[in-house]
């Protein structure tokens, strides 16, 4: 049997701490609806695939004391010596990691007259990275031997070096320069026409604040140098990335002590530094979202501890005249869940309210519809559960109360 | 309708055990209207408690309607003072913040009632007693002598097969009172089985049968002259 009607005389009979309880759902409701929203966004965004095969690929980064006089002989020793390591798939030195951090970027255009860039992009450097990354292509090929040069060679500015000429991009470039159809066509870079020999599947930049621009990859066949940051970076086959990245930094200080090995790390370690940041905001926003709703939860209890204690001869004279103890717990829990509803129908106004201003000023997107019923749900459980203990003590009053204190 | 026999109510601490009521027989018929009186203390109201299945009882046997009570759990009882117990209560009890109407009204929504019965019920008992233009006040609105007449129509409201009062006059000037007892003597002609629990004689004198109760036991007041001088000087409710 509901009461709704009695119980809203009876609410607006308490108004000063009925708004109150009101209000402090709607507030719950609506902070907990974008924070959840705002927690959901950041999961799916450190859920973002970097493109490579993560789960085997280390890297190690090297620092050299000494200038280095050979330096494609070295690098050339190196990577021969790192692919020789037992359970290594393959390795090469590129510029930069995925969600490294640090990135090299340029501008591509579509026409080398145009003064701005259609795109900005990261560009990577190293040989057979692709296979190196666990990349997939899903068009064309992977660059031949020949179309490599030295990045020492071709920032040196001699004229007789030959900078390369091809290149490879990612899907997201091709999708948004060239409608998907980017095989064979031409972009340029320091205004040198490139021609796309190959697609793949997307592969992340270092560094990037949304899915819209973290795709915005190429790949050029470059030589790397030790030095400006370059990785040596190593594909292990499965399970032996441990043993593969402890043989990998043994190896390069053993072929000269005068390299330092500054960074080694597993490409989970880079992954989860690079989200660090996002993973705390979420922790947090997890923290606040449960100390809001024990708080909300608390003061469910706490009002309907005080009006239990308040009603107890009304709730006696209820029970005289015929109310069961279910009909005691269901009248609390329908005040309750009538309490809720409104303050959740406030929150929802509020939380698109909240919403709009995080728009506005953090450029979020619009909070979705379906985190409405998934806040309100939430707060209706809850205010069930926090008002039960209360609704329980009523219902043990008994009916004898109705003619006590007469 | 109502027959205690042997009845006993017994309060138990951990050192002392105190009968409030004991070897407590009575046999109320259906269409009487009996007065029960007695001293402040003799057990009038643990008898009316009792009676109207508010508080168990220790011993004897309580038979209500012809039904044994004693073997019934919590909702049972709860749905027999719904179905079959008026209570008029001397503090009236009415719910301050439900209007006249919604305070009649209680009774019945635990009974399950449709809407539309509930609110003929309603609207008749109120007319009943008087109060029928103030179906949409609240009982702070009211004087006492109304706020019992709201009490009484709740009471009649749900056509129940006895109506249990307790000290009904008690709170009320005399005039009010008086209003109040020719109400409660109109709704026994009509049928009604009543038991009033007062501590007034004059009342008590309106009933058809007196019952007295001294020390938690039924007395045959001619047995007992002494309860007429002490009755008198009692003013206080039991």
């Amino acid at each position: 049997m509901l009461d709704i009607r009695p119980i809203l005389s009876t609410l607006h009979r308490h108004k000063v701490t009925a708004v109150l309880l009101v209000l402090e759902i709607a507030l719950t409701c609506a902070i907990v609806c974008n924070a959840i929203f705002l927690v959901r966004q950041r999961l799916d965004w450190m859920d973002i695939s970097s493109g490579i095969d993560e789960a085997n690929v280390v890297a190690v980064r090297p620092v050299n004391v000494k200038p280095t006089p050979d330096m494609h002989g070295r690098v050339q020793e190196t990577l021969a010596a790192l692919r020789d390591i037992p359970g290594v798939e393959q390795a090469t030195l590129t510029n930069q990691l995925p969600l490294g951090g640090e990135s090299w970027n340029s501008g591509l255009k579509l026409d080398r007259d145009v003064a701005q860039p259609a795109m900005h992009v990261t560009n990577y450097y190293g040989d057979d990275l692709i296979k190196t990354l666990g990349a997939r292509i899903v068009e064309g090929r992977d660059f031949n031997p020949g179309e490599y040069a030295w990045l020492d060679d071709i920032t040196s500015g001699r004229p007789d070096v030959v900078k390369p000429h091809v290149a490879i991009v990612t899907q997201f470039v091709a999708d948004r320069l060239f409608h998907g159809k980017a095989l064979g066509k031409t972009f340029y870079y320091d205004d040198i026409p490139m021609r796309i020999v190959g697609v793949i599947s997307n592969l992340a930049r270092p560094y990037a604040f949304d899915r819209t621009t973290m795709y915005g990859t190429i790949l050029l066949p470059v030589h790397m140098t030790e030095g400006l940051g370059a990785y040596y970076v190593l594909r292990a086959k499965p399970g032996q990335s441990d043993a593969v990245l402890k043989a990998a930094a043994t190896r390069l200080g053993s072929l000269d002590p005068n390299r330092i090995v500054m960074t080694k790390t597993h490409f989970s370690e880079v992954r989860d530094t690079f989200f660090a940041s996002d993973r705390a905001m979420a922790r947090l926003l997890v923290g606040v979202c449960i100390a809001l709703l024990v708080i909300t939860a608390l003061g469910i209890v706490g009002l309907g501890s005080f009006w239990v204690a308040q009603r107890r001869r009304q709730i006696g004279v209820r029970r005289a005249l015929g109310a069961t103890r279910g009909d005691v717990v269901r009248y609390f829990q329908t005040e309750n869940f009538l309490l809720a509803t409104m303050g959740i129908a406030l929150g929802m106004v509020l939380a698109y309210a909240i919403n709009i201003v995080l728009m506005v000023n953090y450029e979020l997107p619009r909070l979705p519809v379906v985190y409405l019923p998934v806040g309100a749900v939430a707060l209706w459980l809850l205010g069930q559960v926090a008002v039960y203990a209360p609704a329980r003590r009523a219902s043990h009053v008994p009916p004898v109360e109705a003619t006590r204190g007469n | 309708m109502l027959k205690m026999t042997h009845l006993a109510k017994v309060y138990r601490t951990e050192v002392v055990e105190t009968y409030a009521l004991r070897d407590f027989n009575i046999d109320v018929k259906e269409g009487e209207f009996v007065a029960v009186t007695g001293p402040s203390g003799s057990g009038k109201t643990t008898f009316l408690t009792i009676a109207g299945l508010l508080e168990t009882f220790t011993g004897g046997e309580y038979h209500l309607d012809g039904i044994e009570v004693s073997q019934l759990n919590d909702n049972a009882r709860s749905k027999i003072r719904n179905e079959k117990i008026g209570f008029i209560f001397q503090a009236f009890n009415l719910i301050p913040d439900l209007n006249v109407f919604d305070n009649v009204e209680v009774p019945l929504r635990y009974r399950g009632m449709k809407a539309p019965e509930r609110k003929q019920r309603i609207m008749d008992a109120l007319e009943r007693v008087g109060l029928a233009a103030r179906a949409r006040h609240y009982p702070a609105e009211l004087s006492g002598g109304q706020q019992q007449r709201v009490a009484i129509a709740r009471a009649l409201a749900g056509s129940p097969r006895l109506l249990l009062a307790d000290e009904p006059t008690g709170n009320l000037d005399t005039q009010m009172a008086r209003g109040v007892m020719e109400l409660l003597e109109e709704i026994h002609r009509e049928g009604a089985t009543i038991v009033m629990v007062t501590h007034d004689p004059e009342l008590a004198a309106r009933a058809q049968r007196n019952v007295h109760v001294i020390d938690g036991q039924v007395v045959d007041l001619s047995e007992e002259p002494r309860f007429h001088a002490h009755n008198h000087a009692q003013t206080a409710r039991s």
